[in-house]
């Protein structure tokens, strides 16, 4: 059990005090604990236990905003059950708030009334980031992008080794010897990010990812810089260090002076910089920012590049990143980059903005003392993808695509999990 | 012709005179005046304390999504805490409507307002279903065991104090009883207290909520080819 002072108790309360504006007092008072949220969180499903209904996660930091900042939590603590702030209320928090929610924003929709109850989680994670009782496997994944550049603590000169080493595997499978991968140009359309885990355990989505470009003669480079498009410190919610790390891909793209930044198949570092980043940064991006789904989609619209769907027979299934579908409103893109790259596609039930999370998101697959529940939870997921009969499942996110590998591996589902720029480096057609 | 006038303002030049009123008529417009004030405090929080400003290019319809907020994504097909739930949301919708219909009904009792027989049945009717279901709602907080672990004091005194307001008021419609304004007066005091308050949060919680999915063209969702 963590212990706790009063200067941490003071500086949570602090923080949520500036936290109030008209959606958090909106949200906050409008829960009315009809209970019926337990069916739409993955939690509860797998739990059966009232403590993982998304209201009393609600409850829990509502109970603390009643019991310092209104007239009847202040005055009838116990009417509205008005919580302190002490040690008992700080571990619950922590257990509910970072080993019970993924923040992927299902409930939100299927709240009775609209509670935006990822959004007062996140909440509760910011006091106690402020606190300083951030789970320290996922501040230590802060921490390694805060100092080494990037999550994964890859060395440049080991990053720049692996793209060497990818591009001419490039040239050999395009058969082409001024086949590359650029580093560091600047002046050109596309800066492409890359979720770290690429270079470091799946290298193959870079390739696909640059045989595409190569295939759609796109001017682009990546950066040896900042090129992690990742940002665990807005899940754990510690604004300080993910604007620091947000600043860090703003500066490189300007140092580059690149027309795009696009974004790698990675939901929450999306959604992290593309809706997030503005804010914390206060700051109107003048750049154009896209996802790499929107951009494969709009290679193959504008036909840019050329695909066979016959090159891809086996039965393909969608797993929807929530930070994608939920949070991004791209929803359409990947399905239509799927009609043009497979020739048996199945959805999962349910999917897009209704899909289940694969339990790995919100920093859950960081976060190593939750790993029991996080399998556990996944069992939704595993079910989901059985009952497609799919042989490969695409995820547009290097995240999930970490969590569905485990879930391959621990329910034996005997799938193939790939990107989206692998299904479609596979269906390429190069003249 | 239907003569209406506001109960206690009986003298000839219409000045309010509470040392002339029934004391529960003072009672219930003094309740009525702190609810009021109360709701106009919560609602100018909301205003004063302002939305977030939003920095992120904005890729959908603003204007779509919140007109969606408050009706499509309202739709019982479209919530699972609808679908999955639909004897608890079926009882929960006709409480609800119960509720404005008694809260206007109130207006209309204190204007001295007359009803026909034949609509005194009616009313009487689907009060006494949303009295039901008031009923049902609250035995469904007292019993199942999540429901009751998530449940606080303010919980069940909320399901208490609106569904005996919807029972006083089918019994005024037919006998004329000072207990009707007492528990009004109790419910008009108590609701800008505790969870009755979601009647002023309710609709700014789902205008920030379709802010959130307007401006990421989440909402209105897409038909998925």
């Amino acid at each position: 059990m963590e212990k706790i002072t009063e200067s941490q108790i003071e500086k949570g309360l602090q923080i949520l005090k500036s936290l109030q504006n008209g959606k958090f007092i909106s949200h906050a008072n409008s829960c009315v604990h009809c209970g019926l949220c337990g069916e739409s969180c993955m939690y509860y499903l797998a739990e059966k236990k009232s403590k993982f209904l998304p209201a009393q996660k609600v409850d829990l930091i509502t109970s603390i905003y009643k019991k310092y900042f209104t007239f009847t939590g202040k005055t009838f603590p116990k009417l509205v059950n008005a919580r302190e702030l002490d040690e008992k209320t700080v571990n619950e928090m922590i257990d509910l708030f970072f080993g019970a929610c993924t923040m992927c924003g299902r409930c939100n929709l299927h709240c009775s009334i609209g509670v935006d109850i990822a959004f007062l989680v996140r909440t509760g994670r910011i006091m106690l980031t402020e606190m300083g009782l951030t789970p320290a496997s996922l501040q230590s994944t802060v921490n390694a992008t805060i100092s080494s550049g990037n999550n994964m603590s890859i060395t440049t000169q080991e990053f720049v080794d692996t793209l060497k080493w990818l591009e001419e595997d490039l040239r050999d499978e395009v058969n082409d010897p001024n086949a590359s991968i650029p580093l560091n140009e600047k002046g050109k359309d596309v800066m492409y990010t890359l979720n770290p885990r690429e270079p470091k355990f799946f290298p193959l989505s870079i390739s696909a990812m640059a045989k595409v470009f190569y295939a759609a003669k796109e001017s682009w480079t990546i950066s040896t810089e900042m090129y992690d498009i990742t940002n665990y410190a807005f899940f754990s919610g510690n604004l300080k260090e993910a604007r620091i790390i947000a600043n860090r891909m703003v500066k490189e793209v300007k140092n580059l002076n690149v027309v795009n930044l696009v974004l790698a198949e990675c939901g929450h570092g999306d959604r992290a910089f593309r809706w997030e980043a503005p804010n914390y940064l206060k700051t109107k991006f003048d750049f154009n920012v896209i996802t790499s789904v929107e951009l494969l989609a709009k290679y193959i619209k504008l036909g840019s590049v050329k695909v066979n769907k016959e090159k891809i027979k086996e039965i393909v299934t969608l797993h929807d990143p929530c930070n994608l579908v939920r949070n991004f409103g791209i929803v359409d893109e990947q399905r239509y980059v799927l009609s043009k790259t497979v020739s048996n596609f199945v959805e999962m039930t349910p999917h897009g903005i209704d899909n289940f999370c694969c339990g790995g998101g919100g920093g859950q697959l960081a976060m190593s003392e939750y790993n029991e529940r996080r399998l556990k939870i996944g069992e939704i997921k595993a079910n989901q993808i059985k009952k497609t009969g799919a042989q490969i499942v695409v995820t547009p996110c290097h995240n999930c695509v970490d969590q569905l590998v485990q879930l391959n591996s621990h329910y034996k589902l005997n799938v193939q999990i790939k990107t989206l720029a692998e299904i479609v480096a596979d269906a390429l057609i190069i003249d | 012709m239907v003569h209406v006038e506001l109960q206690g303002f009986l003298n000839p030049t219409g000045a309010f005179n509470c040392t002339a009123m029934a004391w529960y008529l003072v009672l219930t417009y003094f309740s009525l005046l702190l609810c009021l004030l109360s709701c106009i405090y919560h609602f100018s929080r909301i205003i004063r304390f302002g939305k977030p400003e939003d920095f992120s290019k904005p890729s959908g319809d603003l204007k779509a999504a919140i007109i969606y907020s408050y009706t499509g994504a309202m739709s019982p097909t479209k919530k699972e805490s609808a679908y999955l739930h639909l004897p608890t949301y079926t009882a929960g919708i006709i409480y609800h409507i119960g509720t404005f219909l008694s809260i206007f009904l109130f207006i209309l009792i204190l204007f001295n307002i007359p009803f026909p027989e034949i609509i005194k049945w009616g009313l009487s009717i689907f009060l006494f279903l949303s009295f039901l279901s008031g009923m049902g709602i609250l035995l469904k907080r007292f019993f199942k065991k999540e429901l009751k672990e998530l449940s606080n004091p303010d919980d069940y005194i909320s399901n208490i104090l609106v569904t005996l307001f919807q029972l006083m008021t089918i019994i005024f419609l037919y006998n004329n009883t000072v207990f009707y304004y007492i528990t009004t007066s109790i419910l008009l005091l108590y609701l800008p207290l505790g969870k009755l308050k979601h009647t002023i949060y309710f609709f700014a919680a789902r205008y920030h909520l379709a802010l959130f999915f307007g401006l990421r063209n989440v909402w209105p969702p897409k038909k998925i080819k």
